[in-house]
């Protein structure tokens, strides 16, 4: 016995008919260019002292490309410590870091857990790296220091197709922000360091398929048709020196010109980043 | 990332070492040249279960596997699929040009197994980046395992230590993933175009991941290679070993591959008619100079910088010298380096110094062309 007290729709599944929005169309087709000049890097804030229960806090913004639907990216760093090591430990000459970065589940276009998965333990040894270079570590023999940066907004471009936008190219720029974030917490937290460690992005870039790759500063990977290399230095501008080199890409061996014109644009970004650093240390001792 | 467990060497010890290794010619402690790898007992081919395996036994003792597993896997948000599914079955595209064939970077999952290190611990994750990192730098590798628009390959390759991380086992694990890739076969595809794909049974008839030349039984292609490179002093030294690293400056690890435009990158039906015509040439291409490319470069987080500092005789209370300051180790701290004495470095390295430590490794002639060399001549079986 059939169903007669309700209409029942006709037994063969049909599919709704789905009509492409020309302008949506238009819009993914026409991709943002970069509108900075090639050595300008984007705008950012930073502030210390934000969580007041951390010996050390800080803050980092950096603005977005200005296209709707594109978040910057937002970082909050707190160090606790030097604290004592416990009991069980074993002695130290010095101080033993340990940096934790970790992503919102929200901050990127694909979710993320609440367990750091290894792209984001990769970072926290990178951020390790840069950091313990400038830390005068022997100051504070048996003592330990926890930094812990959460990235809050993950600088990606929603509007991108899964396919165009690469994170691994994105993961650069975060721990970038990450080392200029967790310097200024060191700093707030007074812990001595030879100097402040920033961190700059350099890239050596194709924007359409037929041009001559060139190499920006402090790119946004959405921006681009395609990164041939990438490179994220941490430096330390008073003794001219680097802490951190990561470098990805895909470049031959014959022009190391190339490569080194990359490194010198990092550590151009990585000093800019600096300034801003710097100011806002100022600012906070004023 | 403390890069190795603490190599526990005295103030004396180490200032020694980084003595000896600032000499011109240095002196290593085991009595290697500067660019001298240590001595490598390799073979291919070691597990049948795996399509493709590989051993290798350092000198000093370390030992690493790798064993390399294919699963055909349908191909997530086959968006070129599906409208060739819907659009008739009956339309075939079996011309698939080298563009269209595009891997994505999750087709490979690597995993890094070292005892005494947790699973979660920070030097497996930062050592399965960096291996991975170069394996994928330039797309090249992904698309060896596309198989049509719907399928492809995901590759596991599991890397296993198996003996105590006696050294920084970076170098070690890089070059056994390198010829475990080399010995690897994936069955020979029948289907044609976008069918499901269907395999021959007859493992004879396997393709190599990375084909080879029918005349020498060389690859033409290869997969990336790490190297671990530092500096102490005014010298550059490769292939460190544990007390070695205990004193660096700097330590890098760069990861360079061959140009993939020499060789042919097929791994379809046609790679061995390929492979025959353009024989002649990729053996021309071999014998002449290697266009190398370079990958990816890493800072290894010296030990150094964990190890003690030495308290030179001025302010030493057992030589006389006066205790009029409560903190004895904010003074060492503050003291002026004494030559002699061992002190922990901080700070970075020069740009300089990290730019000459990448063009020594990339130089015509250099540690990477003797490293390719040498892993050329192993008999691959």
């Amino acid at each position: 016995m059939t169903d007669r007290r309700r209409i029942n729709g006709p037994v063969g599944a049909t599919i709704p008919l789905v009509f492409e929005d020309v302008e949506d169309y238009e819009q993914v087709a026409t991709k943002a260019a970069r509108s900075r000049a090639p050595n300008a890097v984007r705008k950012m804030y930073l502030k210390t002292g934000v969580t007041p229960s951390a010996s050390g806090s800080a803050y980092l913004e950096i603005e977005t490309s200005g296209k709707g639907g594109v978040s910057g990216l937002k970082l909050s760093c707190t160090v606790y410590g030097p604290r004592s090591l416990p009991r069980s430990s074993p002695f130290s000459p010095h101080i033993i870091l340990s940096t934790h970065v970790k992503y919102a589940p929200f901050a990127t276009k694909q979710r993320r857990g609440y367990l750091r998965d290894p792209a984001e333990r990769d970072l926290g040894s990178h951020l390790e790296a840069a950091l313990r270079g400038a830390i005068i570590a022997d100051r504070w023999p048996k003592s330990g220091v926890d930094i812990i940066v959460s990235i809050i907004e993950g600088d990606q471009d929603r509007e991108t197709s899964k396919t165009q936008g690469d994170e691994a190219w994105d993961i650069m720029n975060a721990l970038s922000g990450c080392i200029t974030v967790a310097s200024a917490a060191l700093a707030d937290a007074g812990i001595d360091c030879v100097d402040t460690v920033a961190g700059g992005v350099a890239a050596l870039v194709r924007d359409t398929a037929d041009s001559s790759p060139s190499i920006v500063v402090d790119p946004i990977p959405s921006e681009h048709e395609k990164i041939l290399a990438s490179c994220c230095v941490a430096y330390l501008p008073t003794r001219n020196e680097v802490t951190n080199l990561w470098y990805k890409g895909d470049l031959p061996a014959s022009d190391m010109e190339l490569y080194t014109k990359l490194v010198e644009k990092g550590i151009q970004a990585s000093t800019n980043a600096n300034r801003v650093l710097l100011e806002c240390l100022g600012e906070t001792v004023n | 990332m403390a890069s190795t467990q603490h190599a526990l060497l005295s103030p004396a010890e180490l200032a020694y070492l980084h003595a000896a290794l600032s000499l011109t010619p240095p002196i290593r402690p085991d009595g290697r040249s500067p660019a001298q790898f240590r001595p490598l007992v390799a073979e291919t081919g070691i597990l049948p279960g795996t399509n493709g395996s590989a051993r290798i036994c350092f000198a000093d003792g370390t030992e690493a596997i790798v064993g390399v597993k294919a699963e055909v896997e349908r191909t997530r948000g086959g968006y070129e699929g599906e409208i060739v599914e819907g659009g008739g079955a009956e339309e075939v595209v079996t011309d698939v040009n080298d563009e269209e064939k595009k891997g994505e970077s999750d087709w490979v999952e690597m995993t890094v197994e070292i005892p005494g290190l947790r699973d979660d611990d920070a030097t497996t994750a930062f050592l399965g980046a960096m291996i991975s990192e170069a394996l994928l730098a330039d797309g090249g590798f992904s698309r060896r395992l596309w198989i049509n628009r719907r399928f492809h390959w995901k590759l596991y390759l599991d890397i296993l230590l198996i003996s105590p991380p006696l050294s920084y086992p970076l170098p070690l694990l890089s070059l056994t993933t390198h010829l475990a890739l080399l010995a690897t076969r994936l069955p020979r595809l029948k289907s044609e175009g976008d069918e499901d794909p269907f395999f021959d049974d007859d493992w004879a008839a396997a393709r190599y991941l990375y084909p080879r030349n029918k005349k020498d039984g060389k690859t033409t292609a290869r997969p990336p290679v790490t190297l671990l490179v530092m500096a102490v002093g005014n010298n550059i030294i490769f292939d460190p070993a544990k007390e070695e690293l205990a004193v660096a400056d700097v330590a890098l690890a760069v990861s360079i591959g061959e140009d993939a435009t020499t060789a042919a990158t097929a791994t379809g039906d046609d790679a061995s008619l390929m492979m025959d015509v353009d024989s002649t040439t990729a053996a021309a291409a071999i014998t002449s100079a290697r266009n190398l490319r370079l990958l990816s470069i890493r800072t290894i987080d010296p030990p150094s910088r964990l190890t003690p500092s030495g308290v030179p005789n001025a302010t030493n209370t057992a030589y006389g010298a006066a205790t009029t300051q409560k903190q004895p180790e904010a003074r060492t701290a503050e003291a002026e380096a004494v030559e002699g004495v061992w002190r922990a470095p901080r700070g970075g390295a020069k740009p300089l110094v990290m730019a000459a430590l990448v063009h020594k490794v990339l130089e015509k002639g250099g540690i990477a062309d003797e490293v390719l060399d040498a892993l050329h001549a192993v008999d691959l079986g």
